[in-house]
């Protein structure tokens, strides 16, 4: 008997496998045990409606998600991408800035790569705590603006922001730089112990400091080297 | 500078005689392998490929579904590798435009917009539309379609972009294309799943991010025609697409201002049928599409309102029934030469009888429209954001242009301070939605003299749009419920001056008030409001 369809016979067999698909699976897992290890962060640390910036707070978030980032393979690229998803609120059905930009602090403080580049220009929301504890030998740029305590608790590490910060940045740092190319907001340097922070342009207010130097438009604004 | 230069250095083509044979020779390869080609794509549905035969940097083009080779690209590329493999790669990554990606201009559209949105500059935003379609068109050819595309990218030199392009390829295809060791942006890049549709709006703003900096860098010199396959226009589509796309595109953009844009960037590609055109002969230059008047008309289009036909007075016309023979005592006049055989003869010849139609003594008809909308200040601007007022009205008038009839615009400020515009009965569409999309912003008053005696004379219907916060409102309520004209009124909000309209017009018939108070209301309400007119009758 006659198949009409004898043409098309060989065609269903030759689809090609190619590296794309497992690369594309392979990323597409990480952002997913990235998402889950999120989930697991604010189960622990919400257990009220509000999440408090307090020191301890703050330390034992971030002992969390050191801890639950622990097994999972990632690079700089999966942090930008799941910055993405946690902005989108697609994946993750919440978002909340503190806890969120913790962890992203923690991936980024574990990640086996020294360079890390954010581009978070497009992002809705943006993120605090990014550059928490950035270690030395590590630098961390982000492209777009970042949220309240940029580059807190840094720990030696190099955080350049693209854009603008907001309050607290560098609060309580210990060593390393800052640069903010546009502005950043209240009590910049608060607490701060050591290191360095730029900004290119308006700076909302100066933190009482005990140590390191604040610049601004290259002219030192406030640190050692004032009165 | 670009390989494509170089190429014609190597390949130059004095003889015109030569040239001739060549494309002959050529002809002749492409008449085999299409069969073939198409074969291996299961069938398109596209016309036969052609050769221009002008000079041009760049392999191929598309123009109205049809592929059109480059001569000079084939010759010079069939110096390194066999013609036939040169042809059957540029074929493949044609077709893959059209049955993969973008397969359609909705999507294009969506891609560029997405793009402008990201870039900012339409060139910009051009340039990477088309490389990430390349990219998934030319996955697609190779994993699905057993492709010799990678032959092709293998060989010839490649620009800076180029290079990038095939570093990618190399690691996402997993064939050696000889292109150095892969860095940070083909990393980034190499994990985009670039074959699933459902993805791609996500996948196009992951590949942007990851090529923005290559795009912005000015150093870098991306010419027009960025890579060997050239620009994808948007001149391929045919305007019946053209209509489509942009009706689903006015859905999906954000606002007005977002539509207006991108139209703009492309209405020297895009034919956009132009619905001034018809409306009679004069001077002056052309005027481009109005893109605000045009999204609100492709959004209405989204929209098909149910109208049932006022009830009118039948004529008792006597028309022709049927025929019987014509005898020599009978008149002439209703003779009927058509069905006599040329011929006048008693018994042959026939005569039409009439009969009385049967009749109810009362037809349907669709009666005119008179649209008046309110455009103060306190509605929206719809040029700035979607105007639910232009949106119902124009849905309203598409309506009745739907069933043959006409219809007014009455746009409204403050009337009688001379800010208002009235056009008479049209079944023009487009002068329709250019006085709907008048903004005046001003204070609100209608000039009730001028309106109900449009509305008395026309005995058409009426649909009021506004958001109540009219000053003559009761006298408003007062003269519409005296008259004889089926009235639709919409109120935008729930201002205080809704519920005035609302109690004033309660024991009215002829009135029905609906109301607006969430985003995506109006259309329904438009829909339900003729609904629920024809459910009260």
């Amino acid at each position: 008997m006659f198949n009409p369809f004898e043409d098309f016979k060989d065609f269903l067999a030759k689809v090609r496998g190619l590296p794309l698909d497992q690369l594309a699976a392979a990323h597409d897992q990480v952002i997913a045990e990235l998402a889950s290890g999120y989930g697991k962060l604010v189960e622990q640390e919400l257990k009220s409606l509000v999440w408090f910036v307090e020191h301890n707070r703050v330390i034992e978030a971030y002992k969390t998600a050191t801890e639950v980032i622990q097994d999972i393979g990632y690079d700089a690229h999966s942090i930008e991408d799941f910055c993405y998803v946690l902005d989108s609120g697609s994946d993750i059905p919440y978002l909340i800035s503190g806890p969120a930009g913790i962890y992203v602090a923690a991936l980024c403080n574990h990640t086996s790569e020294d360079q890390i580049v954010l581009r978070l220009g497009e992002m809705q929301r943006t993120l605090h705590f990014l550059g928490y504890r950035l270690p030395h030998g590590k630098s961390l740029r982000i492209e777009g603006d970042a949220g309240n305590f940029t580059g807190s608790a840094l720990q030696g590490g190099e955080i350049t922001v693209t854009g603008s910060t907001g309050d607290w940045t560098g609060a309580g740092m210990t060593d390393g730089k800052i640069t903010i190319h546009e502005h950043c907001g209240r009590n910049t340097g608060e607490w701060m112990q050591g290191g360095e922070i730029w900004v290119g342009n308006r700076i909302r207010g100066l933190g009482r400091m005990t140590a390191g130097r604040i610049y601004q438009g290259g002219e030192p604004v406030a640190g050692d080297t004032i009165g | 500078m670009d390989h494509l230069f170089e190429i014609k250095l190597t390949a130059p083509w004095k003889d015109q005689e030569k040239r001739e044979e060549q494309l002959k020779e050529f002809q002749e390869l492409l008449k085999e392998l299409w069969p073939e080609v198409r074969r291996r794509h299961l069938f398109p549905e596209i016309p036969m490929p052609r050769f221009d035969n002008n000079h041009g940097p760049v392999a191929m083009e598309i123009r109205n579904k049809q592929i059109i080779l480059n001569l000079d690209y084939i010759k010079a590329m069939s110096t390194i590798l066999p013609p036939s493999t040169v042809l059957e790669a540029l074929l493949d990554h044609g077709i893959s435009h059209y049955t993969c990606c973008p397969w359609d201009l909705s999507t294009h559209l969506r891609f560029y917009a997405r793009a402008k949105e990201m870039l900012g500059e339409g060139d910009l935003a051009r340039k990477a539309t088309d490389i990430f379609m390349d990219i998934v068109a030319d996955t697609h050819a190779v994993k699905e379609r057993q492709s010799s595309l990678p032959l092709l990218y293998k060989s010839g030199v490649r620009t800076g972009l180029e290079e990038l392009i095939c570093s990618l390829y190399q690691r996402i295809w997993g064939v050696d294309l000889g292109c150095p060791e892969e860095d940070e942006t083909v990393s980034r890049l190499a994990t985009i799943p670039y074959l699933d549709k459902r993805r791609w709006m996500a996948s196009l703003t992951r590949f942007i991010r990851g090529i923005r900096p290559l795009l912005e860098d000015s150093d870098s010199s991306i010419p027009d025609e960025h890579t060997r396959m050239g620009q994808h226009g948007f001149q391929q589509y045919a305007p019946e697409e053209i209509e489509q796309a942009l009706r689903g595109f006015a859905v999906e953009a954000k606002s007005p201002e977002q539509f207006a844009d991108v139209l703009e960037d492309l209405q020297n590609q895009l034919e956009v049928i132009n619905e001034d055109a018809n409306e009679g002969m004069g001077h002056g230059a052309g005027k481009p599409v109005d893109a605000n008047r045009l999204y609100y008309m492709k959004l209405a289009e989204n929209y098909a309102l149910p109208l049932r036909k006022k009830e009118m007075k039948g004529s008792g016309y006597l028309h022709p029934h049927s025929h019987r023979p014509w005898e020599v005592c009978q008149p002439f006049q209703d003779l009927d030469p058509w069905c006599s055989f040329g011929k006048y003869l008693p018994g042959i010849t026939q005569v039409w009888e009439r009969r009385e139609g049967q009749i109810y003594g009362k037809t349907e008809k669709t009666p005119n429209c008179l649209v008046i909308i309110d455009s103060s200040g306190s509605m929206i601007d719809p040029r700035n954001h979607l105007s639910y007022a232009v949106l119902g009205g124009g849905c309203a008038a598409d309506t009745y242009l739907r069933h043959d009839a006409t219809v007014a615009v009455y746009n409204f400020s403050d009337a009688l301070a001379g800010g208002r515009e009235l056009l008479p009965f049209t079944r023009s569409r487009s002068l329709i939605y250019k006085v709907l999309c008048r903004y005046f912003g001003g204070g609100t008053a209608l000039d009730l003299d001028e309106v109900i005696g449009v509305a008395e004379e026309s005995e058409a219907d009426i649909f009021l749009i506004t958001d109540m916060q009219i000053t003559n409102l009761d006298q408003t309520i007062c003269r519409f419920s005296r008259l004889q004209n089926r009235v639709t009124a919409v109120h935008v909000g729930n201002k205080s001056g809704a519920l005035r309209f609302i109690k004033g017009s309660v024991k009215n018939q002829n009135i029905s008030v609906f109301g607006v108070n969430s985003s995506n209301d109006i259309p329904r309400i438009v829909l339900g409001s003729v609904r629920n007119y024809l459910a009260a009758k």
